[in-house]
This record gives structure tokens, C-alpha cells and sequence, in this order.
């Protein structure tokens, strides 16, 4: 296993440019996720890693060592891809000794069986051994895949989307197994997804990656509840954070943050941070805007102290809970209740957010200000494993 | 009125090239179903479950092997899907590429020779109920998935049907636009108070947009009702473990008497559970079934606990909730929890599970047992 270094990588395909400057520094034995919409350059990332494509510049490193000129078969990457790419003509075992039994390799058959039957084991398809690609399911075929890349030793595992064409339910366990399967294996594993709940159960470490650039790199607990701008804010949590237009208001030596719930204003002291106070007077910012998740804020059926009055605009079941939206005005808010209410489309609703639990973001660079609690979020937030 | 009636309604394809005739021949199997008037019915199942057979069949699309089927009063068997009074909407939106907006939602009305005035009186009428009022000047090429879908959703409401019918109208759009389109559908149907068939694989879709899901499996209803009741109250194994996700936990039980008390056992398990009394009518010393239980009535108990202390073998953190796995003989037994603290793998926990939310399931069958 290997430690991973890439330093200003950058890659034109014709007038775009897919990966504009990436630098990244990937521990051994880090798992370690590439998250971002489609056409970030996420791939590309991976490929450059694998030596299929060839940056226009920068570097790729192994252990310190330069990789740039070395052709991927020398890298000793293992690949796993979405389309799980098994030959259609191989039982499962020989799927899995044709990398060994290559040139490269050459190990001999006893060998091969000894690493087959223990990836075979901890993949739990001991059963499938002697089965073609076609006789398995989608999940069987994407444990053989990964089951293959498992007997080599490489330097790193590259997995591209290896769930994304799997049915949700499926996608669920495997990516539950996934991640028994990488404590148990201690590897250094550099994974890319669009799935936000990969990204967070997986990696000891997420990159999110956007327009070729990388925006954030963090623990899952720092991007979730530190989002460096609104881009990332948004991209995780399901439902989506509520992003809704606040204003700075001076009090005394602080400042106060003021929303507006359907005409009416709430307000909430800003906590003390001398360096956040001095650059909202430095930057004159007077507008913020206010990422508040949907579990921060609080409804009532009966008009209560301190709730504001709106409607609802929709109910809707998500399995084990539900998100009322209701319409605030200039605005709508996501929020989460229990199922089964008897909540009618464009009835009274009264909401009261859990200002204490926002985020505010500058309304014109969208990025990262404060939260309110981010001290208390410091104290038990997951930094880095590992 | 019931806005829509399914009485033992069949659907056999020729397979006269296989040698073995069995049940499954049937893609449709004596299907009975009553949607109300104004009713969002959801049919749920696995792909190749029968549902968009059976959708077709209401639309006249797919010959009824037997059965009947009833729009309102009227027997439909017979018509000829025009006469039938129905509004489609299919996943993908099949729109006339050379007329614009305005001309795709109009084509219906005009081929129906509707007066050119009451025409136009009705497309401005749908136009601001859709969103698409901005884009009636445009071309099908010109607009994103959602708002196709809007336009294909405003041409089949247009011509005011008795019965809507929508064919996973959501599949070709991507999370987000999925989920803006959800809550405008619900808001739509709403409002129009039309009765919808809407036909999804998706549980999620169906629990957040229907008043009543029918789910099907190998042809077969095997239950209908609200998502509530589905949820709660499922009748067998495959409604409880298609409904929810993460699905519910379903494990292998052995039933032991202890101290005049009946506990689940496991096996390679010491985990163990007290059976609900309501269902101590039903079981015995050794009685074997599988137990169910949603990962949201398994709890992480405190310092207090008299729980089963278990070793954690995954955790996920997941930003707004976390879910643990626990190893229960061969079975990963997952929870969730939002609380905030932070587990890692070998962590022991104190087990607990809401006793009164689990389910019994026949061993064999997959069937619900029930208290008496």
C-alpha cells in the first residue's frame, strides 16, 4: 500500500478544462472519497492516478516517487469500475486469477488458490466460484469485480461509482459491507462517488471536487457541519439544508442575525468570534445568507410562543419520517416530522428555526462565515480518522 | 363512485415456446382493487412485478386475458383507448419536436376538433398550474427533463380525463429535479382532484406522493392501503421488507420459555428479546418463525441498560443520522440513530429493541403471523 501525492495536476479535453490544478496528498491506508457532481473530474482524477490518462502537467507520486512516465500496468493499481468489466467467458475464479496468472504476475496456481479463496471468503461468494458473469446477480458481479482487484496486492484501489448501477436497497448493504470489507483489509482505497451518503459512511476523508477544482477537503463531520461555501452545504443532507437571505444587524460590539418569516423578523446574537466581527465591518457586509437543515427546525399545529405563522405548500412521506415544506413568503422551508400526521396541503403551520443551529454563508461569495455552534460541534465531530 | 374498479383481472402471455406452464405465466393475477373518486393510488413493485401491465391494460394499451375493468360506472373491457377517457404520462415525454410548447399541450384538443378559443381558454388555464406559463413559446429541444415532464404532466391533464395514468413520469430526472417535481405533482393532483394511477418501483415515490399504494409482486396484489398501513402494518415479508429503507431487519428465530416468559432467540446469537404478550396465544417453547423489526425501533440503550451488550461491526455516520450494524449470527442487524455521538467498529453497545414493534413472519410462507 502506498501513499499518494498529486500536485497541481491539470487536463484539457479540447477547450475544456477538466481538471484545472489539483493537489492532493492521500495517506497509506486512507480511504479516501472524491465526491461531486457529474462532470466535476472526478474520473479523471482517478485515471490520472491509474496512468490512463496523462496530465498536461503536474505530478502524480507513488510513495514519493514520481509515476508521470510509468505505464499503468507498472503503477500496480487495481481498478474497479461502475460496469463491473468481468470476462463473460470466465467462471468466477478464473475472473479472478487472470491477473495473476498474467505476465506480470506469474504467480503459481497454489498461490492463486490460497488468495482466491481468502478474498472469496471475506467477499462472502465462496459459493459463486464456479459460476459465469451470467449466471450472477448485479451485486454478485460487482463482488467479483471488487473481489478481483482484492487478491492482487496494489499500491491503491481506484473504485469508480462500483455501486452506482446497483438498485438502492442493494447499494444500501454493499455499501455496509464495503466498509466492514476496508477495516478488515486496511488499504489504501481512493473512491469516487455522487452519492452523498457513500461519501460520508466511507471516507475517513472526502475531497469535494467541482469545475475541476477541489472546493474541500475534510472528515465527514467538518464538510457536513462546516461546509466551506453553499456548493458543499448543499450537496449533503437529504433533504437538502434550507439556504434563505438574513441580515446583520449592529448590537452594541456584536451583531445580531435577522430573518424574515413571512413578514415577521427573528432575531439571534451573533457568538463572539473577534475575527468573523471584524471582517463583517471590514467587508460592510449588511446581507448573509442562512443555511438552516431541516431537522433544525421546529413546527406546531396550534399557534405557540416564539412560531411563526405560514402554510404548508407539501407533506410527504419519506419512509421512516416525513418533510413538510411550507411557504414562508419571500421563501420556502424544508422540515422534518414524523409520518403518518394528517397534514392538509395549504393549511396554517407555525415554524419556529433553531437559529443557534445555522450557518450563515456571505450572500455574495457564498462562502463559509460562522455557525453558532460550531464550538460544541468541534467537541465531538470526527476529525480525521486514522 | 369509485373512480376506477379492477375485478379479477388476468394477464397471460402466449409463452407457447416454453415447455412448462406454471403460475408465473401469468403477468396479471386475479387483481382486485377500488380506487375512490380523486384517489393518488401508487402500484409499487419489483421491474417485471405487473404493474405497468396492468396500467396498460386500464389504458387500453394491452388486451385483458379476463377480468373487468370499470372507469367510474362504465365498463371499459371493449373501448378503444381514445373513448376511455383517459390522461397519459409516460417516463419518456414523446413530444411532437416541431410544435412548440403551446402546440404540444393543444394537440389533443385540436385533434379532437375543440373550438380554438376554448382551446386557447384552456391551455392558459393549465399553463400556470404546471410552471410552463414562460415557456409556451418554446421548443421540446430547448427545455430541461423537469420541465418536459411538466409539459407531457400539462397534455395529459389538459383534456380534463376521468383518470389519470402516469408510467414512472420521474425516472429520467435526476435527485434533485425529482424531488422539486414530487412535491408539484402532490400539489397538482391535489388540486385537480383527478383519480391517479401512478406507476413507480420506487417505494419513496410511492409512500411521498399516494393516498393509497397497491404493492405487487410476481403479479400478484399483495397488499393495499395507506402508506401508513403498509409501513405499520405489513402483511407479509416481502411488503415489509420492500417498504422502507433501510429495510426492515429480518432474522431467523427460535422461541424460548423462560420464567413463564417467551424470548427470541438467535442463532449464534446472545441476543435475545421478549416476545410481545399479544402474541402469546400464537407461540410455543421451540416455536420457529422470523422475527422483523424496523432499524428505527432498535435503540442504543444507556449506562442503565439491561440490554444485551453487542459488538458494533459497521458504523456509518451519515451527516443527519448514523447507523449501526451488529452482527446477529450471520445477519448484519442495523439501527439508526440521531444521536450525535460517534461509535467506531468493536465499540460494545447495550442492545435494546422496542419489543411491541416487531412482527412475526411464517418461517416458510413469509406470511404475517398475527395475535389472535
Amino acid at each position: 500500500m502506498a501513499r499518494i501525492t498529486l500536485e497541481n495536476i491539470k487536463k484539457a479535453f479540447g477547450k475544456v478544462q477538466a481538471l484545472d490544478g489539483i493537489s492532493l496528498d492521500v495517506r497509506d491506508n486512507e480511504f479516501f472519497v472524491l465526491f461531486g457532481p457529474a462532470g466535476a473530474g472526478k474520473t479523471t482524477i482517478l485515471n490520472c492516478i491509474a496512468g490512463i490518462t496523462m496530465p498536461e502537467e503536474g505530478t502524480v507520486s507513488f510513495d514519493g516517487k514520481i509515476m508521470n512516465l510509468i505505464d499503468p500496468a507498472h503503477r500496480n493499481v487495481a481498478m474497479v469500475f461502475e460496469n463491473y468489466a468481468l470476462f463473460p467467458q470466465m467462471t468466477v475464479y478464473e475472473n479472478m486469477a487472470s491477473a495473476l496468472r498474467s505476465k506480470l504476475y506469474r504467480e503459481d496456481e497454489a498461490t492463486i488458490k490460497e488468495r482466491i479463496d481468502k478474498a472469496a471468503k471475506m467477499m462472502k461468494m465462496e459459493k459463486l466460484l464456479e459460476r459465469l458473469p451470467s449466471q450472477l446477480s448485479n451485486g454478485q458481479k460487482q463482488r467479483v469485480a471488487m473481489g478481483r482487484a482484492l487478491v492482487r496486492t496494489p499500491n491503491v484501489f481506484l473504485m469508480d461509482e462500483p455501486l452506482a448501477h446497483l438498485d438502492a436497497k442493494l447499494r444500501n448493504s454493499m455499501r455496509t459491507e464495503l466498509k466492514e470489507m476496508q477495516a478488515n483489509l486496511g488499504s489504501t482505497c481512493i473512491y469516487v462517488t455522487h452519492d452523498f451518503m457513500e461519501a460520508m459512511a466511507l471516507g475517513d476523508r472526502i475531497a469535494i471536487i467541482n469545475k475541476g477544482k477541489i472546493v474541500q477537503i475534510g472528515s465527514g463531520d467538518e464538510i457536513y457541519y462546516m461546509p466551506c461555501n453553499e456548493f458543499t452545504a448543499e450537496l449533503m443532507g437529504d433533504p437538502q439544508i434550507n439556504i434563505i437571505p438574513a441580515e446583520f444587524e449592529k448590537n452594541g460590539s456584536g451583531y445580531n442575525v435577522v430573518i424574515e418569516v413571512n413578514g415577521e423578523k427573528l432575531k439571534k446574537e451573533l457568538p463572539e468570534d473577534k475575527a468573523v466581527f471584524a471582517k463583517i465591518a471590514a467587508d460592510g457586509i449588511g446581507k448573509a445568507d442562512l443555511g438552516i437543515r431541516p431537522q433544525h427546525i421546529r413546527y406546531s399545529f396550534e399557534p405557540a410562543e416564539g412560531y411563526f405563522k405560514t402554510t404548508v405548500y407539501s407533506y410527504e412521506s419519506i419512509g421512516n419520517k416525513s418533510v413538510i415544506t411550507a411557504e414562508c413568503g419571500k421563501y420556502q422551508l424544508r422540515m422534518i416530522a414524523p409520518n403518518g400526521l394528517n397534514v392538509a396541503i395549504d393549511s396554517d403551520i407555525y415554524l419556529k428555526p433553531e437559529l443557534d443551529r445555522s450557518i450563515l454563508f456571505d450572500s455574495d461569495s457564498k462562502k463559509y462565515i460562522i455557525r453558532y455552534d460550531e464550538e460544541a460541534i468541534r467537541a465531538f465531530a470526527t476529525k480525521e480518522v486514522k | 363512485m369509485a373512480g376506477l374498479t379492477l375485478e379479477h383481472l388476468y394477464k397471460r402471455y402466449d409463452n407457447s415456446g416454453k415447455k412448462k406452464k406454471t403460475v408465473n405465466d401469468y403477468a396479471v393475477k386475479d387483481l382486485n382493487l377500488v380506487c375512490e373518486q380523486g384517489e393518488f393510488v401508487a402500484f409499487l413493485g419489483p421491474s417485471g412485478c405487473g404493474k405497468t401491465t396492468t396500467l396498460r391494460m386500464i389504458a387500453g394499451l394491452e388486451e385483458i386475458t379476463q377480468g373487468n375493468i370499470y372507469i367510474g360506472d362504465r365498463l371499459v373491457n371493449e373501448l378503444h383507448p381514445k373513448d376511455r377517457h383517459i390522461g397519459l404520462a409516460f417516463e419518456d415525454y414523446a413530444m411532437y419536436p416541431p410544435l412548440n410548447v403551446y402546440g404540444n399541450v393543444a394537440f389533443n384538443l385540436r385533434a379532437k376538433g375543440v373550438d380554438k378559443n376554448e382551446i386557447d381558454r384552456r391551455v392558459r388555464e393549465i399553463a400556470p398550474l404546471m410552471q410552463i406559463d414562460d415557456l409556451l413559446d418554446k421548443m421540446p429541444v430547448k427545455l430541461s427533463g423537469g420541465q418536459k415532464q411538466r409539459v407531457n404532466i400539462a397534455r395529459a391533464i389538459i383534456r380534463e380525463p376521468e383518470l389519470l395514468l402516469m408510467d414512472e413520469p420521474l425516472s429520467h430526472l435526476d435527485g434533485k429535479a425529482r424531488q422539486a417535481m414530487r412535491v408539484e405533482i402532490k400539489r397538482l393532483i391535489n388540486k385537480i382532484k383527478c383519480t391517479t394511477i401512478y406507476v413507480t418501483h420506487d417505494q419513496l415515490e410511492a409512500m411521498s406522493l399516494a393516498d393509497k399504494i397497491a404493492i405487487i409482486n410476481f403479479g400478484v396484489l399483495q397488499q393495499f392501503g395507506t402508506p401508513t398501513e403498509v409501513y405499520d402494518d405489513p402483511v407479509n415479508e416481502f411488503v415489509a421488507s420492500f417498504i422502507g429503507e433501510p429495510p426492515m431487519n429480518i432474522l431467523e428465530t427460535t422461541i424460548i420459555k423462560a420464567d413463564g416468559k417467551f424470548y427470541f432467540t438467535f442463532k449464534d446469537s446472545n441476543l435475545h428479546i421478549a416476545v410481545p404478550k399479544r402474541y402469546y396465544s400464537v407461540v410455543s417453547d421451540g416455536f420457529r418463525c422470523k422475527m422483523g423489526v424496523r432499524p428505527m425501533d432498535v435503540l442504543v440503550g444507556g449506562p442503565d441498560s439491561d440490554g444485551t451488550p453487542e459488538e458494533i461491526a459497521t458504523f456509518e455516520n451519515l451527516g443527519d443520522e448514523r447507523r449501526i450494524g451488529i452482527h446477529v449470527g450471520d445477519v448484519l442487524l442495523m439501527l439508526i440513530t440521531e444521536d450525535e455521538k460517534r461509535y467506531k467498529r468493536g465499540d460494545i453497545i447495550k442492545l435494546e429493541v422496542r419489543e411491541e414493534k416487531t412482527h412475526l413472519f411464517d418461517i416458510e410462507t413469509g406470511d404475517r403471523i398475527r395475535e389472535k
